[in-house]
């Protein structure tokens, strides 16, 4: 009995070492939740926007391998399409989604938006010597025009902090993935007061017939409003 | 079978329970002496700058602030406490869930757009939608916490060890936990802050072990929080 005991005594042992030693080599993938945008609560603007996803957009994720600290993953294109959508829902007075850019001069819209991100990156608690993780993301922005020439291109920067505090043990996954979704939510914050600031949207906005707003809101797929 | 389990468990028939027995009290015990916790002291104050009062479908959003590049951000489960200890009791107020109000205001309130001081919102008020909604919601106080729970010192050393005779810890460890907590209510009908109102708290916990470490937690944020909650109910409601 005691031999037993002692045989299964070592084999727990042998696995918390080798789960110990694991720690040191394992990937963390997360997944930006695509049911957290809100559509902006705002005037909106009396123009037909097209919305173009690229793929690269829509299947983009993140990973860097920080050696001994493991392998981390975000996975945020999927999260993009609910995140443009809602932004532009609310921002415009319609939104025509775009589905290949060699047609845009078919689409009911007065321009088309598509957005890249250009880079991504992030820090971890132990880099920072701090209780975050935090997330960056650059996106390059394009508007373009019927006939297909960009209309006016910019960078826009989005942050995204999440205390490690705020989770159970201090978790990775849910506080990398509150991180990725604050940055997301600060690109669309950043969005809507960039947007009517940029000098060549003013000029676009100006020449562009103003349309008659919805009466009904326009569908919105997957946010609280 | 269940006739003769509570037979078995009566007190000096079976030396083995017995000794179940005893250390069921001793646990009891343990966790008696454990919830007691260490010694927290708390202090509140406030400063009024203007009545208050709430009526009838007024409501109130506390809120952290998430501002950049601060690496001191207000612990939600904070922010949950005061919201949840504001909205309940006799004189309760009702309180919105700060994400919901976030959400229901987006993009107003994210840390790139947030209203830094008062002399900002009339410019957000005049935004027709944003005055609607925060309408429809009776918003009427909104309420900015700033601050954070921080260890100060700790001391003292423990070894745990594990044989195949067993496991034990010996030593004994302490820590000292400070918050501190600011909040600054601002009245969105007259747009002006009415008074802030800041609670610390300072404990200090110990863990003494010889075999089993007993840990006299002092709950310094609850502390914090409930006198901060109470304090903040009695200024709005009372003013």
């Amino acid at each position: 009995m005691k031999k037993i005991h002692r045989t299964q005594l070592l084999r727990h042992t042998v696995t918390l070492v080798l789960a110990v030693l694991m720690t040191g080599c394992m990937t963390t993938s997360v997944e930006v939740p695509t049911t957290q945008f809100p559509v902006p609560l705002m005037q909106q603007l009396p123009v037909r926007m097209g919305l173009y996803l690229p793929e690269e957009l829509r299947n983009y994720e993140f990973r860097q391998d920080l050696g001994d600290a493991g392998v981390f993953e975000i996975e945020i294109g999927p999260a993009q399409e609910a995140m443009f959508t809602n932004l532009l829902t609310g921002m415009f007075a319609k939104v025509v989604p775009a589905s290949d850019p060699v047609t845009f001069d078919t689409l009911e819209a007065d321009a088309v938006l598509v957005p890249r991100i250009a880079e991504m990156q992030f820090s971890t608690p132990q880099q920072t010597r701090t209780d975050y993780y935090e997330v960056w993301i650059r996106y390059d922005m394009a508007l373009y025009n019927q006939d297909g020439t960009v209309l006016v291109q910019w960078p826009l920067t989005a942050y995204g902090k999440a205390n490690t505090q705020n989770y159970l043990l201090a978790s990775t996954s849910p506080t990398l993935t509150q991180a990725a979704l604050n940055a997301c939510r600060d690109a669309m914050a950043f969005f809507t007061v960039q947007f009517q600031t940029l000098p060549g949207v003013q000029q676009w906005l100006q020449a562009t017939t103003p349309i008659q707003p919805p009466t009904n809101p326009a569908t919105v797929q997957g946010g609280t409003s | 079978m269940i006739r003769s389990h509570t037979e078995s468990s009566q007190p000096g028939r079976n030396p083995r329970l017995t000794g179940l027995v005893s250390t069921a009290r001793v646990a009891f015990f343990a966790t008696l002496i454990a919830s007691l916790g260490g010694c927290v002291t708390s202090t509140v104050q406030e400063v009024r700058q203007a009545s208050t009062g709430m009526t009838e479908g007024d409501s109130i959003v506390i809120l952290g602030r998430r501002d950049r590049p601060s690496n001191d951000e207000t612990e939600l489960d904070f922010i949950d406490c005061v919201s949840a200890n504001l909205g309940k009791g006799g004189t309760a107020v009702n309180v919105i869930n700060e994400q919901a109000f976030r959400d229901a205001v987006f993009p107003w309130f994210e840390p790139r757009t947030a209203p830094a001081n008062t002399s900002d919102l009339p410019e957000l008020m005049a935004t027709p939608v944003v005055s609607q909604r925060l309408q429809e919601i009776g918003l009427r106080y909104l309420v900015w916490i700033d601050g954070s729970t921080v260890r100060t010192d700790s001391g003292g050393s423990m070894t745990c060890s594990v044989t195949t005779a067993g496991a034990g810890c010996f030593g004994f460890l302490t820590w000292e936990n400070d918050s501190s907590y600011e909040a600054s209510i601002w009245d969105l009908r007259s747009g002006n802050t009415v008074g802030r109102v800041s609670s610390d708290a300072i404990g200090t916990s110990y863990m003494p072990a010889i075999v089993v470490p007993l840990p006299f937690i002092a709950r310094v944020q609850n502390s914090a929080c409930t006198s901060l909650a109470g304090q903040l109910k009695s200024f709005i409601t009372n003013g």
